[in-house]
């Protein structure tokens, strides 16, 4: 059996059907509302408008591990990536470019070229889980995407990001020890 | 009594300079002329502007955001009173576009037709009582007739042409149901605009518009002050009815329905949209201009008179200058209260359905508008 359920629609009395005095109920709640805005806005007081650029907010929760990439270094300033190109074959939207070199460390490569064209980028965050050494990250805490032109370089202003604006640590980061091949420099030391 | 052929004839003779022989006589009334024009529109036209800075601000405030604030000229806002300006900018630097399938002649004659009627019937309006400059008093009514009332009404339905017009010969749809809606709804409370002052006129039994203000200018009882919307409050309140549908804002804004159809202009950008949306705001003006005439009292503030404020026994006394000045400020102030007070109806109503507003119009306001002037007729035949 289909249950049926009769909404009785509740009939407006007199009062309501002349609508004059639900306007002015209306008016007074408009009123309020601009009222208190204005001395908010004149005054001082409770303002919920964040303006923007100059002002932020805290990012909330797990939202700061999307931001921009980075790649993390070792103590002596060496990038943790070993070029292992499993970042850049996982990428969706293939927007990552290495060139791999040889290094006299036990890890033995290292990334000549490490470029992410920003603007294919879609921040899906597979690099990050494809990446055993734990090097590159989206840590960064940078959201802001808006520039002038895609094709020069981030420095620039621009979202193609080279070895240059990739590499780098965080303030006060504690050096992470994670990774297959770093593991060798580390338990070395 | 002023008809209309002598109204023509007040407009080609008093005011053209090169046909008559005394000229003296006939240039100082250009001046006197010139004078009022550049008062008049010069404050029509910049408050038009800045009411479409108001109206956002306003809604802003309303639903708890800033509102516009960022344009500034060297970091100098102004509390975003450059925003019209830059608004204006915009518009004129916009891509003027006219579609393929749109009559081009009308097309473009129907911004032009609309913004005319609305700026023209501003002539008609008293916008204070007198301006003395140099010992030299100045009526400050631009064209005073008797036919005032009547030709404002029927200027200011000559807008109907555009309204229909710009939609129509688009050649959009969305631009033809808007339009149809529109002239569907103007004809409507047309005839309510006209019946629901035809009340006040019967009451202060007076024809120009200065006559009605100095009509309203006495006290009931010595202190309430006999003001249209005191003797008249229905009248006040189908009037405004009809004005908010005439000039098609919020709760009668089904020919826009801002995320439904758009409207009759749906089709036009840059200035000829910018037309159209300035026509809106002049409406707002002149309606909070004849709201004011009608049921405000005009320029009057309560307890003044030619010398002074009178409170009982109790007078001070003012040069006649700045009473004159201080009637045309109450006269602006009493226009801007009117026109906030459309913006705050605009964003506290919701929409009425389109078939609503047509028997809201036939079947409500006009038998009681009509029930309205009959009984008033008959208390006035029973007071004499």
């Amino acid at each position: 059996m289909i249950k049926v359920k009769n909404i009785k629609i509740k009939e407006l009395n007199f009062f309501e059907r002349i609508y004059i005095i639900e306007i002015i109920k209306g008016l007074i709640i408009t009123l309020k509302h601009f009222f208190s805005n204005f001395k908010a806005n004149i005054i001082g007081g409770k303002i919920t408008t964040i303006r923007y650029p100059e002002e932020e907010i805290p990012i909330l929760g797990k939202a700061r591990l999307k931001s921009k990439h980075r790649i993390k270094l070792r103590h002596d300033g060496t990038p943790k990536c070993v070029a292992c190109m499993l970042c850049a074959t996982i990428c969706p939207a293939q927007c990552i470019y290495i060139e791999a070199d040889e290094t006299p460390l036990p890890v033995e490569k290292y990334p000549k070229i490490f470029n992410i064209d920003l603007s294919l980028c879609v921040m899906c965050g597979l690099c990050v889980e494809a990446c055993p050494e734990d090097a590159i990250s989206m840590d960064s805490g940078v959201f802001e995407g808006g520039v002038y032109s895609r094709k020069q370089s981030a420095s620039r202003g621009g979202l193609f990001y080279t070895k240059k604006e990739l590499f780098k640590n965080l303030e006060h980061e504690k050096e992470s020890e994670l990774g297959a091949s770093n593991g060798l420099i580390f338990r070395r030391d | 009594m002023i008809g209309f052929n002598e109204l023509i004839k007040i407009f080609f003779t008093k005011y053209t300079v090169f046909v008559s022989p005394n000229i003296s006589y006939y240039f100082k009334h250009f001046i006197e002329f010139l004078i009022k024009m550049i008062i008049l529109y010069g404050g029509v036209l910049s408050f038009a502007g800045i009411l479409t800075l108001l109206e956002r601000k306003i809604s802003a405030l309303i639903q708890d955001r800033v509102g516009p604030e960022r344009a500034n000229i060297w970091k100098f806002t102004l509390w975003g009173l450059f925003h019209p300006l830059a608004d204006g900018i915009k518009m004129i630097m916009k891509e003027d576009f006219i579609p393929e399938k749109a009559n081009k002649i009308l097309f473009t004659i129907s911004p032009i037709i609309v913004i005319f009627s609305v700026l023209i019937v501003f002539v008609f309006l008293p916008f204070g009582n007198y301006l003395e400059i140099f010992g030299y008093k100045i009526k400050l009514i631009v064209i005073e007739t008797d036919l005032a009332i009547f030709m404002v009404i029927a200027l200011s339905s000559l807008a109907i042409y555009g309204v229909f017009g710009g939609g129509f010969f688009s050649g959009n749809t969305w631009g033809i149901i808007g339009s149809m809606r529109a002239v569907s709804q103007m004809i409507s409370y047309e005839v309510i605009t006209l019946f629901s002052l035809l009340p006040m006129l019967m009451i202060y039994n007076a024809s120009t518009l200065h006559q009605v203000i100095e009509k309203q200018t006495n006290m009931i009882f010595g202190f309430i002050p006999s003001w249209g919307i005191i003797l008249q409050p229905f009248a006040f309140i189908f009037f405004l009815t009809a004005a908010l549908c005439e000039n098609k804002r919020t709760p009668f804004d089904v020919v826009e329905g801002e995320s439904e159809i758009i409207g009759y202009f749906i089709e036009y950008s840059s200035m000829r949209f910018g037309a159209f949306m300035f026509a809106e705001y002049i409406e707002i003006i002149f309606f909070s201009m004849i709201i004011t005439i009608f049921f405000l009292g005009g320029w009057h503030i309560p307890f003044l008179h030619d010398y002074g404020f009178v409170f009982g026994s109790y007078i001070i006394k003012m040069p006649s200058q700045i009473i004159y000045l201080m009637e045309i400020v109450s006269f602006g102030f009493k226009v801007a209260s009117v026109s906030i007070f459309i913006i705050f109806l605009r964003w506290t109503l919701p929409r009425f359905r389109f078939d609503q507003i047509v028997s809201l119009a036939w079947k409500g306001i006009l038998p009681l508008s009509i029930i309205n002037i009959i009984i008033t007729a008959i208390l006035l035949r029973f007071m004499k």
